[in-house]
């Protein structure tokens, strides 16, 4: 089957989840936003005790945020989370993450287990490292980095 | 001239070795958009380019008042690196009061991976997948900047191919 079909039938959970960070909407957001460098993630769920996403803060918000007011780090996370959080289930199918990322324009999905609680976190980069799955000899041979042309091909 | 003459003989003689070449075939759209079709078929303009003298101050503040989540950080033209959301929770958050005022080559990502524009579309895909970067900025032949491909932009790449599946 081609990228298509498969994205269709396939489920979320074949994507490379992240383990999402979460924490307590009380917990203070420099807290969070170490958790979030601890976790190499550039977003931080805010859960309640039974782990059902309450909202989240993203890194993005985290510059609107320092640029407008660098004192509200002292402020519960609580205080700013984003009232746009779209999740998807487990059981969705991957062409609907690729359809919030894009209707969003968001980095990254909350994704949930059957019953609302927090189970992963998918995004643009598990998105990325599906697609080039499945053309592996295009993907995964390109010359990247630092490495210019030769303007001339030697002998040519 | 004989019409034997060593030239014509070479000539005659002559095997194209690619007389049996046959290009590859693609049977998904989107695997033929990655191959075929270079990095300049993804959106990669606007872009937002700083110095590196810039304030990390004025630089957050340049992010947050684009909305965008890159800016490249360029000096004599040339591409010296790249100043992320990521850089700002990774190096300036929770050290903002210390370093809102020194310069942002001191916080920026420096050496960046990037690709030429001429490169094929699945360079720009793969720094994403392999090497993880979600920012790839896009120079010309001569290493001047000319855009930058977004996760956005690569994904509305694909979109564009699946439709046409």
């Amino acid at each position: 089957m081609g990228l298509l079909e498969n994205m269709q039938n396939e489920p979320v959970s074949r994507l490379a989840l992240r383990e999402p960070v979460t924490a307590s909407p009380d917990t203070p957001l420099r807290d969070a936003i170490r958790r979030m460098r601890d976790g190499h993630l550039g977003c931080v769920i805010a859960v309640d005790d039974r782990h059902v996403p309450l909202g989240m803060f993203t890194e993005s918000m985290l510059t609107q945020l320092l640029a407008r007011e660098p004192s509200a780090l002292d402020e519960p996370l609580g205080n700013h989370l984003s009232d746009r959080w779209p999740q998807v289930k487990m059981t969705d199918r991957i062409a609907d993450v690729l359809g919030a990322l894009q209707r969003e324009n968001v980095p990254f999905l909350c994704v949930v287990d059957a019953e609302g609680r927090v189970a992963g976190l998918a995004g643009q980069k598990g998105l990325m490292k599906y697609v080039a799955e499945h053309f592996p000899q295009q993907v995964m041979v390109q010359r990247i980095g630092g490495t210019p042309y030769q303007h001339q091909r030697e002998g040519a | 001239m004989s019409d034997d003459s060593p030239r014509d003989t070479a000539a005659d003689d002559f095997q194209d070795p690619l007389e049996n070449y046959e290009p590859k075939s693609y049977t998904d759209p989107v695997e033929r958009a990655l191959a075929e079709e270079t990095v300049e078929a993804i959106q990669h303009q606007p872009f937002e380019t700083i110095s590196p003298d810039t304030t990390v101050s004025d630089a957050v503040r340049k992010l947050s008042g684009l909305h965008i989540a890159c800016l490249l950080v360029e000096a004599d033209g040339k591409l010296v690196g790249v100043f992320s959301d990521r850089d700002v929770l990774d190096k300036v958050a929770l050290e903002y009061d210390t370093v809102k005022d020194r310069p942002v080559r001191e916080v920026m990502t420096t050496q960046p991976v990037y690709v030429y524009v001429t490169d094929p579309a699945a360079a720009a895909l793969s720094v994403m997948a392999v090497s993880g970067h979600r920012h790839v900025p896009i120079l010309d032949l001569d290493d001047r900047l000319v855009g930058i491909a977004s996760p956005q932009r690569v994904t509305a790449f694909l979109q564009r191919h699946l439709g046409a599946a």
